[in-house]
């Protein structure tokens, strides 16, 4: 307990609720939601179902505000979103009329840094991803992995101090999928940061997490929490991977999985 | 391959085939029926539009007439559309614009630009301002629409994008907004050419001393149809080389959103 | 849900205000100012009085503003029925058979650039200042938008939709109908709307140019007889019409081809 209180916390999610007005009526996606994030820490936040996730990751990016409760990053409330939070889509979004160097320089270019400087430094994450070569491709005439690659690039190139990504590879097929985590896992390592990951899918939290919670569907609350110690890169089929999975999944019971 | 080139020859055999028949029909008609009393034939036509080329109609040559119209268009283009997309983009993005914008423009836009032709002539007179008036009417009633639709229709996602790397407002308008509009406002600035052209061939009919559409006013007064034919011929090569311009500059602008794989 | 709503009344009420703003600058330029004269800009007043007065009486051109309405729209559905029912069949069989597509578009493709209007003269000395003039026009006018739009239409059935057909033992005429028809039905409806705004506009000109009666002619002697008020009420006249027409089509639009947008 001494121990983890010296980590320093990025991320602080208290009490945080979350109400949209549907004509339908109210609509409540999150509950009294508590967790924080730590430095350099890639944190899961993995549940069923479609409601409440994204919710989180755009009430942390700043893009929607709590109903109740408050989100602070480095112990100011979230307002508005800001260059200390960088974000990767489910539905990538990149800048389609721009090229993949293009898209990965925004950030620096919004800035105000010059074109060389920023080349440079976007030819850097560019590489990280294994892009070299598509610099000058649009983002149509790249495959779906190859669009996200530029998507973290982009993210990672304005050096943001939290990653928040609400389940980058929703939309890829397993095979890329497979890759896509084995990639995130390899720049994360070399370019530590805190990441927050939403997904749906156990393997892959498994497979990245150094904690993940486990969340409730509709509305979303911290079920359980865990820490997985086990050594990266990760074997998908190790007894220790295979137990972990069996009992997170135990514990959201069936009813909870459809959807 | 072949079948590409089999088709090629096909489709170039039946357009021989179709317009001579077309030709042959029109010559035939004037030769044999009542019709050549007021029609002349093809060939007529064209000697005719070749001495027109080569010499005058009334002032100045075809040509003449045909860049007379041409300016009057590009002028009246360029101002119109800049101020129609300025105003649409505006209006998509900033619902203040809107609200106070678009009843105004939602009265305006139903009324066809020709139907402007009376008032504008009371207005600035005969000369040129008023058919210049017109086409910029005709360019921002056809341009306003599409900008708006495509600057209020931007992906969300793509916007909070460029927010999370640190995009303020302003930013997000000029390098975000815009762009994404870019093909909406091309759909635009397509209609908004034709609906020009037409308006300045409608303006010089009614009034004007040159252009296309003098041309073919003046042969309807001297009950002239040779005229009248080598006017429309030009009308519909004008018509033409500006949707093609038209498209170029899409296709140059819009590249990044056809698949090139 | 307040926030949201009182929002919107916000904006309502700014609408308002730009409009009653314009009107009244309007007001103030003409009747108060007097920046420009009544016989070159008039007044809101002026144009809401000639309206009235225009309901019933028929000076300076002949006729009521219901009378010359009514002309102009029978012109115009005239030539507009004439128009698609000749345009959706063509575009329609262009797209469905390549033989006829390679025959018929190369003498489509020479039409199509010449606007509609440019026919008019043409077409009063072949015809004379009648309705039949003005109805080839508009005919013009609305044929090539339905050509465009309904070949368009039919192009952009799915293949795949196409071999369900084959699978089923469909005859080619049965695809067409119950399948690429269907499929290019709210196309076609684009262009009829687009036809609608055409040959409205066609037949603006063609009543500017050459008409004894009409709103187009209405505004034309407005003018001649320097009554700008006039010009304004047939005006306003046209683009109201042409509102209307357009809305009803749109309805027509969202009943027939409910469904078919979602895709």
């Amino acid at each position: 307990m001494e121990q983890e209180r010296k980590i320093k916390t990025i991320i602080d999610c208290v009490n945080v609720g979350k109400v949209f007005q549907t004509p339908e009526g109210e609509h409540e996606v999150v509950r009294n939601l508590n967790f924080s994030a730590e430095e350099n820490e890639f944190l899961v936040l993995f549940g069923p179902g479609q409601c409440g996730k994204t919710t989180i990751i755009n009430m942390i990016a700043g893009f929607e505000s709590a109903t109740t409760g408050k989100m602070l990053a480095d112990g100011k409330k979230i307002e508005k979103p800001d260059v200390s939070r960088g974000v990767v889509f489910q539905s990538i979004s990149l800048f389609p009329w721009m090229t993949a160097m293009q898209n990965v320089e925004y950030g620096l270019k919004i800035k105000g840094v010059n074109k060389k400087e920023r080349q440079k430094h976007a030819q850097k994450y560019i590489d990280l991803v294994g892009l070299n070569g598509f610099e000058k491709s649009f983002p149509v005439q790249l495959s779906g992995g190859m669009k996200q690659r530029v998507g973290i690039a982009r993210a990672y190139c304005n050096e943001p101090e939290v990653m928040l990504m609400d389940e980058p590879f929703g939309a890829l097929d397993a095979q890329t999928r497979y890759m896509m985590q084995e990639e995130l896992q390899r720049i994360w390592s070399s370019e530590k940061r805190t990441v927050i990951f939403v997904t749906n899918n156990i393997e892959e939290a498994i497979y990245l997490a150094d904690r993940i919670i486990v969340l409730t569907n509709c509305p979303a609350t911290v079920k359980k929490e865990y820490r997985i110690d086990l050594p990266r890169p990760r074997d998908l089929v190790s007894e220790e991977f295979l137990a972990l999975r069996k009992e997170i999944t135990g514990i959201l019971d069936s009813s909870q999985l459809e959807g | 391959m072949n079948d590409k080139v089999k088709e090629r020859l096909l489709s170039v055999l039946c357009a021989i085939i179709s317009i001579g028949a077309f030709l042959g029909l029109w010559w035939w008609a004037t030769q044999k029926t009542d019709l050549g009393n007021l029609l002349p034939n093809p060939g007529t036509v064209l000697k005719a539009m070749g001495g027109y080329i080569t010499g005058t109609v009334g002032k100045c040559s075809l040509i003449m007439h045909t860049f007379n119209s041409l300016r009057r268009v590009l002028i009246g283009f360029c101002i119109g559309s800049m101020l129609g997309v300025s105003l649409g983009l505006l209006m998509g993005r900033y619902e203040l614009a809107k609200a106070i914008f678009n009843p105004l423009y939602r009265i305006i836009r139903p009324i066809p630009p020709i139907a402007w032709i009376p008032i504008s002539i009371i207005w600035l007179g005969l000369g040129e301002q008023a058919k210049i008036f017109l086409i910029i009417l005709a360019a921002f009633a056809n341009t306003t629409l599409n900008a708006m639709t495509g600057s209020a229709n931007v992906d969300p996602q793509v916007i909070n994008a460029a927010r999370m790397l640190g995009a303020k407002e302003g930013q997000i308008f000029r390098t975000i907004v815009i762009p994404a509009s870019v093909p909406a406002i091309f759909a635009g600035l397509q209609v908004g050419i034709s609906c020009s052209w037409a308006s300045v061939v409608a303006a010089e009919m009614i009034k004007a001393e040159n252009g296309l559409g003098w041309i073919i006013q003046a042969g309807m007064d001297n009950n002239n149809m040779t005229q009248i034919l080598a006017g429309i011929i030009m009308i519909g090569i004008g018509g033409f080389v500006l949707t093609c311009i038209m498209r170029t500059i899409e296709g140059v602008m819009c590249r990044w959103n056809k698949s090139g794989r | 849900m307040m926030k949201a709503k009182n929002k919107k009344w916000k904006y309502t009420l700014i609408s308002i205000c730009s409009v009653s703003f314009v009107v009244i600058v309007w007001y103030l330029c003409i009747n108060v100012l007097h920046l420009k004269a009544e016989t070159v800009f008039p007044g809101p007043l002026t144009v809401v009085k000639t309206f009235i007065q225009k309901l019933y009486t028929k000076a300076p051109d002949g006729a009521t503003l219901p009378v010359h309405l009514i002309s102009s729209l029978k012109v115009a559905l005239l030539g507009y029925f004439l128009g698609v029912l000749f345009g959706v069949p063509v575009g329609i069989m262009m797209a469905w058979s390549k033989w006829v597509d390679r025959l018929v578009r190369p003498l489509f493709d020479l039409i199509r650039p010449v606007p509609g209007l440019a026919w008019i003269p043409m077409f009063i000395l072949l015809f004379g200042i009648g309705i039949t003039s003005k109805a080839a026009v508009i005919f013009l006018s609305t044929a090539v938008a339905c050509i465009v739009n309904s070949y368009t239409g039919i192009r952009q059935t799915k293949e795949e939709h196409l071999w369900v057909g084959d699978v089923f033992g469909a005859t080619n005429i049965q695809k067409l109908f119950r399948i690429a028809v269907p499929t290019a039905l709210p196309m076609i409806f684009t262009g009829l709307r687009v036809a609608m705004g055409a040959a409205w506009m066609a037949l603006v000109a063609a009543e500017l140019l050459a008409a004894s009666e009409g709103l187009g002619y209405m505004i034309q002697q407005g003018r001649y007889s320097s009554k700008p008020a006039l010009v304004f009420v047939g005006m306003l006249m046209i683009g109201i019409v042409g509102l209307v027409l357009d809305t009803v089509l749109h309805y027509l639009e969202r009943k027939v081809a409910k469904g078919m947008n979602a895709e």
